[in-house]
Formats: structure tokens, C-alpha cells, sequence
């Protein structure tokens, strides 16, 4: 290893050692302000900002949904809320742990850990929502505290990387060994990203075009990291993508099907989603939908199918969101609700099986330098 | 005022009960079973009530033939330990239809006075057995007798009378009849166990024909104040009454026999010699401020007859003609008709008029109601248009319409005096509900006395809730002068008014546990049927019923309230018990600490507010 990498991994590892600090730090200010309050004799409270929809609003210059300034009491006090207060110390509590000790653990271990302390979650979306309260309370991602979800996608191409995790630490991979791709979980998404070839990140929606992509080897033809997003991205992947986008300068650009849903999942990888309005490290504006369109259902004369009822009450769902009201947004949306048609990503099959890769996707690249 | 006497009145024949006998109750054997029941064991109630003594009251039904199938005979018996009914008047009180006692303007439970005979007669038509009465006044003898119902004639048939020598006074009547215990069997019990809530101060019991006993204890030992017996008030008296009202106030012409006559003398104060016609008359004129007015009617009979005692025994009286200013009379001596002149300035013409024509109409009224003085009187007349003095005998049938019709009108009579009513009171209702139910709450009120159509009338309900009652959504127990209503309840003006309020109001939402005891007494209650099953809606009845269960319902709604609070601060405390310390074991890790924060003083705050 030269020189340069090594001291960018000495200065990674410091990075990553400070925001444990900080993050400790954080928790246990939180803690002591609650144990001083007991310890007057008085009921712990806190404020944290308002979720609901009234307090969510689109910030133009970051580009993503924010939190207003309304904020609600939470107090141990009130019988209401007691419950809760005391699910979301009890995560505090054992987030604290999880820094701590480096330790991961799942949205669902975290469902289950709460029973060993009395702690009874009606279920896993109540602890889900407690996780999301910790968040909002703390402005920190739950991944700062070792929360991960169960979802993985998957990334495939020449980066090398670098584990923080314990047990790992300094041990260092090439994503491009395994033709399946690698997982994109806890240890991948707290590693060092260390150098890389690639000149560009292609999200794709779905697992067997990013299967298709790698063996049609995009990542060399297009100098590319390849990452499937199985859906909706889950938060660990929107990550990674930030984190390639800003630390290692690379432009990424969005693949999915050719239908309302595929819009909106370019959409919150480039600008968020709602439910993370409290959050501000999951979007990458700067990355760019090059396709499906709907208008390439028409140029392609790709096979469709018809938009269900749900499809098109979405469009106009979406028509009433702030980020939909310009560009291709705007106009993609309508061009749908006048196709009342879809199609999806494996439509090019119909003209071969590596008509994607070798006709749509250069034509696309090209054309996402000038969007 | 209860100088008037009871007394015994015989006013109707008995035929008419026995066509109409589905109206008393009597329509079938089990509910004959259930009405013979209720009459025996009301009447046992209602004698030791005008008595002011604590009753103990024993029911027995026992199957002649325990092993035929319902409906079959029985032999049912009411014991009392009451004061007993005269031995004379037992066959007359227990043999003939509408002979009763109660007629006169006092709450009691009987009021039509055929009750027991239609229970007797019922049993006689159906098992041809005669009824037994033991009755005894004196805690001496005992008078028993056998009796047999002549219904044509409205007359008893004595078929046993004998005497025998007893510890206890009280009445106990037995009789044979056709009945349905299975199916009047839960009808009775409820009764009996209905009547022990509002006869909180009787001690019942019910041995039934399964060898059951039902016995319900004495709660309290204080009996309500009996009630008195009072004149009627102008409102809700109808030209009948008035004209019953007028013929007794009528002093009627006397019959002189030895008897009067002896009674003259000694007001007199005449010794036994005969006295001169003269020497009467002067003695009389003497005495006359001290004389009765039967003495004084007397004494002006003999003013113009002119005869002294001897000759005065011979004749008897026939007729006066006032406006004719002759006086008939019969001679024993020679069997014939005789007439004189009366001189109408003679003062004794005067005090036979004033008899004959009654007296004024302000004496009349002032007398004969309550609620009348003689000012009040005077005003009535005025707005009536009479005169003050007008003689009452005097009023012709049209003047006697316009009577009755202006009493009703006139708006300065004062209410009616509840003094002839017998409540429970406000404190043995609600001991007595307080032992039947065991309730969490419980209040009682007693509304003040009203009066719908010149009947007084008073309202006393209690609500109960929670506790040991078992029975889900408002159950109510409706009495009136102290008889249970079991039968007929939809038509009943007290279920109308618990329908038409709204619980939910009231913090009583769903199907709360809550008893509502109705009690309505009145000298009159407006039944709608002579079974006695349900209280016809009368407007004033109905207002005093609302507000009373207003009043509570507030009361309810208050307890509730606090007992939702009670309930929510325990609440509140038992999950503060349960959280607050897992909240300073987890910020206790968190701020890196090693003694927990003193959570304690947080906990002591809070302690549950205990339920009242
Ligand atoms: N147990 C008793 N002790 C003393 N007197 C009684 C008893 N039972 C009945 N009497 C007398 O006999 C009378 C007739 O009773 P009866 O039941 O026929 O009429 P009532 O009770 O006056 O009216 P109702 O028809 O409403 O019952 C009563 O008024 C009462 O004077
Ligand atoms: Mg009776």
C-alpha cells in the first residue's frame, strides 16, 4: 500500500473514532440532563421536533424535505407519552451500548433486545417509530448508533475498502472479486472507501439487471460501480451512494423500471423521502434519473403494460409534491398519466438480451452528462 | 283530622267484582295465586301500619296434593301480628265486597276494599272450600271463624265460629284455592323480596310450597310516622262527593226514642222525675248556650209538639215542611198522622230551619276541607258568586254544579296537606337499599309533597350503583304506597321517565350496574287498572318524578366523575410505579453514573388519590 493511502487510512480511522466520540458524548448529555431532572424530584422532558406533515417541508437550497421549527414536549409526566419516553431512553440506553462496544444490530434485534429490559414494544413498527424518534431527537441516522436494517442491496465494481468494524479493522477488500456482488451492510457502509477506477455509480432498481450488468461487464466498459438498490434504497445503500458521490467525487446516475414508482425511487435517492425529513445525510442531489422515462416508452417502442388504478393515483400524488413541479419531473409525470401505460427495465429485452447495456445504456450516459 | 271515626261503609254489591274479576287480578291460577298473595299479606301490613307496629308478616303456600301437576289447589296463609279485626266485623270485612276501613282520605296500601274478598271468593269458586279467619284484639282470645261468600247477596255465610285463648294478637286468614306456583313462583318471590326493600322496619317470611324458605329479616326498627286521616281538599272533589259531603253535614231530624231522650234530660241536668212541659222548656231556656245541637233540634221539636217526656215517647217524628211551617207526626196512641202549625217567629222555627237547610256555605267549607279558613272561605264565595251565608241545603243541583266546578278553579287554596301520606323517609330507604344492594353509591331523596287533581301525593326514589349489584343496565324497582309493581311495567309513568333521560348525560354510559327505587304515595294512586300493576302518567306526577331522579342523576354524575379520576390517578401512579425507575436505570448507564438518581420523591408525589 503507498504512502498516501496509508495516512488517509490513519486520518479515516481518527475520523471514524471522533464520531464515536461525539456521538458517546451526545448520549451522555442526554442522559445526565434526564438523571439530574429525576434527581430533583422532577419529571424528565424533552423536546423533539414534530414529524408530523404540517412540520415537514421541502428546503429548495438543500434540495430535501426538512423539519420545520415545531417541536413537542415529550414528558415523562404525561401518563400519554410515558411509555414512549421511556421506550426511547431504553434505546438511548442501549444505542449507547451498540457505540460503545461497536457492536450492530437490526431493526428487529432492536425489537427483541427490548424485551430482556421490560421494555414491550407492541410490535416492531412501534420500536421502528422509537428508532426514528431517536433520530429526530439526536439529528443523527440510526446507523450512527449501530441500527441497521434488514434490506441489503448489493454493489459490485473496483473500489477498494477498508473495515472499521471490529474484528476487521484494516483488513481491506476489492468489490470487484465476486460476480454476485457484495452485500451492502453495517461493515460496508462504516468502511473506508480507499481508491477506486471508477468514474461513475449506475443505481440500478433490480437485482437481475445488476446480475446482467456484471456479466455484460459495465463495470470496465463504463468505468463503473455498479449498486442494485432492490427497490426503494434502503437507507444504508443511500448512504454508501452520499459517501461515493462525496468522498471519492464520482457522479451517479439512476436506473429503473419505466413507471411511476421507478420515478420516485431516483427521486429519494437525489432528494430524501419524507419519513427522513429529519435526517439530512441520505441524499445525493447531484445524482441524476437518466431513465426510464416515460418518454422512452414511446421512443424505444418498448413493450408496456397498463397503469393500474394505483399507479395513476400516484401520479397525481406526486404532482402535488414541490419536487415534481419542474424539469423532467414534471414532465415525466405527465407524460404517464397520458400514457396510462408502463414499462419495465426487462422491456429491452424484446430487441435482445444485451440491447440494454449496449444500446440504452451508452445512449443514456451520454445524455446524462448534459442533464 | 282524626277525630273522624273509621268506620265501616258497605256501598256496593258484590256481583259486580265477581263478572269483573279479571280487573282485580283473578284472571288465571297463576296469577290469582300471585294477586291472593299481595292482598293478604298488604292488608296484614296496612293493619299494623295504622297501628304503629312493627309487622311480622308470615307466608305459607303449601299443595294440598304436592305430587299433582300445576295448576292444582293450595292453601295459601297469611299470619299477622297486627291488631286483629273486632270478631263482629269479620264476617262483614271478610265477606263482603267493597267492606273496607280505608275509604276514608289516608295513604294506605288497600284502597278499593275488596281485596281480600276477591281473593276469598276466588278460592271459594274454584275449590268450594271456605275461608278461616283467626283474628284476635287482645292477645287473648282468639276469634275464629269459617266463612262462605253469598255473591248474590253480598253476604257472608258463618258456617264455624268458635274462640280459643292466644299469646299474640294479629289476624291470620287461610284459604283453599286454585293456583300455578311453577309459574307464579318467581312472580311471588319477587314480590315478597321487593316488598322487604320498602318495608325496610318488617320482618317477612316466605315458606314456599317447595319447602323453601324466604326469610327476610327486620332491617330497621323505627316505623314511619302512621298516617293521619284528613278532609279532603277543594281540588279534585266532584259534585258526588260534595253532595255525600253535604247529606252528612245535614243535621238530619232525630229520632227520639229512650235513648235520646235520656240524653236530654242529662244535658239538661234533669233528674229522673218527670218534669211539666214548662218547667222543660224553662230549664232549656236557661241552659241553652250549654246545649248540643241534637239537644237543641230536640228542645224546638217539643216547643211546638208541647209535650213533655211521657207524651214525647208516643210519637216519632215524620216530617218537617219548612216552607209549609208544618211538622208531621205519628202517633203511636192512636196509630195516626197528626200535624201542627209552626210560628215562624218563634226562635225554635229558626234553629229547625238552620237544621234542615244545613249550614251556610262558609261553614260548610271551612268544616268539611282542609286548606279552608274562614277568610279563604269568604274569598271563594265572593269569586264562586254566592253568598257567604247561603244555606249549603239550600243549592240547587245546577248551584251545586257551579260549586264543584269553582273549587276546582279558585286559585288560593293552599296545596293539599301530605300529612295522610306514609313515605318511607329518606333514611330507611336508603339503609334498606344500602343492605339489599351494597352498592359504591347511593343516594336517596324525598320529594316535597305535591297534588295532582286535589290528591297529595309525594315522590321518594334512590339510585344505586356499583358495588354487589349483579344486574347490568338500569333496573328499576318501582313501588307505590308501599306495593311492589311487578306486572305491566312498559305502560308505567316511571319507566317513561327513565327512558326519556338521557344516562349517558349522567357519566352512566352502556349498561351500568344501577338500581332505581321509585316509591309514589298518595291517598290516591292513579292506577291504571284495579289490578295495581302500573301508575298512570298524570303531568304533576310525572315533573316531581323527573326532578327527583335529576337530582340524583347529578349526584350520580358527580361520583362518577370523581371515581374516574380516583380511577385515573391510580392509574397514572401504578404506571409511574412501573416506568420512572426503568428511566433512572437507563439514564443512570447513560450519564456514566454509578448511584441511581432519587426517583423516589417523584413516586411519594404521585401516590393514588384512594376511591372515597
Ligand atoms: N290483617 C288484617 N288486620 C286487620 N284488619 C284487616 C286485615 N285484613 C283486612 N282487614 C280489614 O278488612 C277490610 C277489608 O279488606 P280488603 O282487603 O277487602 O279491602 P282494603 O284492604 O280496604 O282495600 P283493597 O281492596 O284495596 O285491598 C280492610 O279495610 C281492613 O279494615
Ligand atoms: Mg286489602
Amino acid at each position: 500500500m503507498s504512502k498516501k493511502t496509508d495516512s488517509k487510512i490513519k486520518a479515516a480511522s481518527k475520523k471514524a473514532l471522533d464520531k464515536q466520540k461525539n456521538i458517546l458524548e451526545m448520549l451522555k448529555s442526554h442522559g445526565a440532563k434526564i438523571y439530574n431532572d429525576l434527581d430533583k424530584g422532577e419529571f424528565p422532558k424533552f423536546s423533539i421536533p414534530s414529524r408530523s406533515v404540517s412540520n415537514i417541508v421541502y428546503d429548495k437550497k438543500l434540495r430535501q424535505y426538512i423539519l420545520g421549527n415545531s417541536s413537542a414536549l415529550r414528558s415523562s409526566r404525561n401518563t400519554s407519552q410515558l411509555r414512549s419516553f421511556t421506550q426511547l431512553m431504553w434505546l438511548a440506553f442501549f444505542a449507547n451500548r451498540l457505540t460503545n462496544e461497536k457492536k450492530s444490530s437490526t431493526l428487529r434485534d432492536i425489537y427483541y433486545s427490548s424485551q430482556a429490559f421490560e421494555i414491550d414494544f407492541e410490535d416492531q413498527s412501534e420500536s421502528d417509530n422509537i428508532i426514528v424518534d431517536l433520530e429526530a431527537v439526536t439529528s443523527r441516522p440510526r446507523e450512527d448508533f449501530h441500527i441497521f436494517p434488514e434490506e441489503r442491496s448489493s454493489i459490485f465494481g473496483d473500489l477498494n475498502i477498508e473495515y472499521t468494524i471490529p474484528g476487521y479493522e484494516g483488513k481491506s477488500m476489492n468489490l470487484s472479486n465476486h460476480p454476485d456482488g457484495y452485500a451492502i451492510g453495517p461493515s460496508l457502509t462504516t468502511a473506508e472507501l480507499v481508491d477506486t477506477s471508477a468514474e461513475i455509480v449506475i443505481a440500478i432498481e433490480k437485482g437481475g439487471l445488476f446480475t446482467r450488468f456484471v456479466e455484460e461487464q459495465v463495470d470496465k466498459k463504463f468505468k463503473s460501480i455498479i449498486i442494485n438498490t432492490g427497490g426503494q434504497a434502503p437507507r444504508s445503500t443511500r448512504t454508501l451512494l452520499k459517501r461515493l458521490h462525496d468522498e471519492m467525487n464520482l457522479p451517479v446516475i439512476i436506473l429503473t423500471d419505466g413507471d411511476v414508482y421507478g420515478e420516485h425511487i431516483a427521486m429519494v435517492i437525489k432528494s430524501g423521502s419524507a419519513n427522513a425529513a429529519h435526517l439530512r445525510e441520505l441524499t445525493v442531489p447531484d445524482a441524476k434519473w437518466v431513465g426510464v422515462w416515460a418518454t422512452d416508452i414511446e421512443k424505444y417502442k418498448l413493450p408496456t403494460i397498463p397503469m393500474t388504478e394505483s399507479d395513476i393515483k400516484r401520479c397525481y400524488d406526486l404532482q402535488k409534491d414541490p419536487r415534481y413541479l419542474d424539469g423532467i419531473w414534471k414532465k415525466e409525470l405527465e407524460v404517464f398519466l397520458r400514457l396510462k401505460r408502463k414499462a419495465e427495465l426487462e422491456a429491452f429485452s424484446k430487441y435482445g438480451l444485451t440491447n440494454i447495456t449496449d444500446k440504452y445504456l451508452p445512449q443514456k450516459l451520454e445524455l446524462a452528462k448534459s442533464l | 283530622m282524626s277525630s273522624i271515626k273509621e268506620k265501616f261503609n258497605q256501598i256496593s254489591p258484590s256481583e259486580f267484582f265477581y263478572r269483573n274479576r279479571d280487573l282485580a287480578g283473578f284472571s288465571n291460577p297463576s296469577r290469582s295465586l300471585y294477586t291472593a298473595v299481595r292482598e293478604f299479606v298488604e292488608n296484614g301490613l296496612d293493619a299494623c301500619d295504622a297501628k304503629g307496629i312493627l309487622p311480622d308478616i308470615h307466608l305459607t303456600i303449601k299443595a294440598v296434593d304436592p305430587e299433582k301437576p300445576d295448576p292444582k289447589q293450595y292453601i295459601l296463609t297469611v299470619k299477622d301480628n297486627g291488631p286483629g279485626i273486632e270478631s263482629k266485623h269479620v264476617p262483614l270485612a271478610f265477606g263482603t265486597v267493597l267492606y273496607g276501613s280505608k275509604f276514608g282520605l289516608k295513604q294506605a296500601r288497600g284502597m278499593f276494599g275488596l281485596g281480600a274478598t276477591m281473593a276469598i271468593l276466588y278460592g271459594q269458586i274454584t275449590t268450594n272450600k271456605p275461608v278461616t279467619v283467626k283474628s284476635s284484639t287482645d292477645a287473648k282470645i282468639s276469634n275464629e271463624y269459617e266463612l262462605l261468600l253469598d255473591i248474590q247477596k253480598n253476604k257472608p255465610v258463618i258456617l264455624k265460629h268458635k274462640t280459643k285463648e292466644v299469646a299474640r294478637k294479629g289476624l291470620s286468614v287461610s284459604i283453599f284455592l286454585e293456583g300455578d306456583y311453577s309459574k307464579a313462583g318467581s312472580k311471588i318471590r319477587d314480590y315478597v323480596y321487593q316488598t322487604s326493600l320498602i318495608t325496610p322496619y318488617a320482618s317477612i317470611t316466605f315458606d314456599d310450597p317447595k319447602g323453601e324458605k324466604y326469610p327476610y329479616p327486620r332491617m330497621i326498627n323505627t316505623m314511619p310516622k302512621p298516617p293521619t286521616i284528613i278532609r279532603p281538599h277543594p281540588y279534585g272533589t266532584d259534585v258526588e262527593t260534595i253532595r255525600r259531603m253535604m247529606i252528612e253535614s245535614q243535621f238530619e231530624i232525630p229520632t227520639i226514642d229512650d235513648a235520646m231522650i235520656e240524653k236530654v234530660r242529662k244535658d239538661l241536668g234533669l233528674s229522673k222525675k218527670n218534669l211539666s212541659f214548662t218547667a222543660i222548656m224553662e230549664k232549656a231556656r236557661k241552659r241553652w248556650k250549654t246545649l248540643s245541637r241534637q239537644v237543641r233540634v230536640v228542645i224546638a221539636l217539643m216547643s211546638f209538639l208541647k209535650m213533655d217526656f211521657e207524651k214525647l215517647n208516643k210519637i216519632r217524628i215524620e216530617d218537617l215542611d219548612v216552607p209549609n211551617k208544618k211538622l208531621f207526626y205519628w202517633d203511636f196512641g192512636d196509630s195516626s198522622s197528626k200535624s201542627i202549625d209552626m210560628d215562624p217567629e218563634s226562635q225554635y222555627y229558626k234553629q229547625l230551619t238552620n237544621t234542615v237547610q244545613g249550614e251556610t256555605l262558609t261553614a260548610f267549607l271551612t268544616k268539611k276541607f282542609q286548606r279552608v279558613g274562614p277568610t279563604t272561605a269568604v274569598k271563594f264565595a265572593e269569586f264562586a258568586k254566592f253568598k257567604p251565608e247561603k244555606r249549603i241545603g239550600t243549592m240547587t243541583n245546577q248551584e251545586l254544579a257551579k260549586l264543584s266546578d269553582s273549587l276546582q278553579k279558585f286559585e288560593d287554596f293552599m296545596g293539599p296537606d301530605p300529612s295522610c301520606l306514609a313515605p318511607l323517609g329518606e333514611e330507611p330507604l336508603e339503609k334498606g337499599m344500602r343492605k339489599f344492594f351494597k352498592p359504591d353509591f347511593l343516594t336517596v331523596i324525598q320529594r316535597s309533597a305535591s297534588a295532582y287533581s286535589g290528591f297529595p301525593f309525594v315522590v321518594e326514589m334512590g339510585i344505586a350503583y356499583g358495588g354487589e349489584i349483579s344486574t347490568r343496565g338500569i333496573k328499576v324497582y318501582r313501588f307505590a304506597n308501599r306495593i311492589p309493581l311487578l306486572y305491566d311495567e312498559g305502560s308505567d309513568v316511571v319507566l317513561k321517565v327513565i327512558n326519556d333521560i338521557d344516562w349517558s348525560r349522567y357519566k352512566a354510559k352502556g349498561d351500568p350496574p344501577l338500581v332505581i327505587v321509585s316509591h309514589i304515595c298518595s291517598t290516591r294512586i292513579p292506577y291504571k287498572t284495579a289490578g295495581k300493576e302500573n301508575v298512570a302518567d298524570r303531568q304533576e306526577i310525572e315533573r316531581e318524578l323527573r326532578l327527583a331522579i335529576q337530582f340524583m342523576a347529578r349526584k350520580l354524575s358527580v361520583f362518577m366523575n370523581k371515581r374516574g379520576q380516583a380511577e385515573a390517578a391510580k392509574k397514572r401512579a401504578n404506571l409511574y410505579a412501573k416506568y420512572v425507575p426503568l428511566i433512572a436505570q437507563f439514564c443512570t448507564e447513560l450519564a456514566g453514573k454509578k448511584k441511581e438518581p432519587n426517583f423516589q420523591k417523584l413516586l411519594q408525589e404521585e401516590k393514588p388519590i384512594e376511591n372515597e
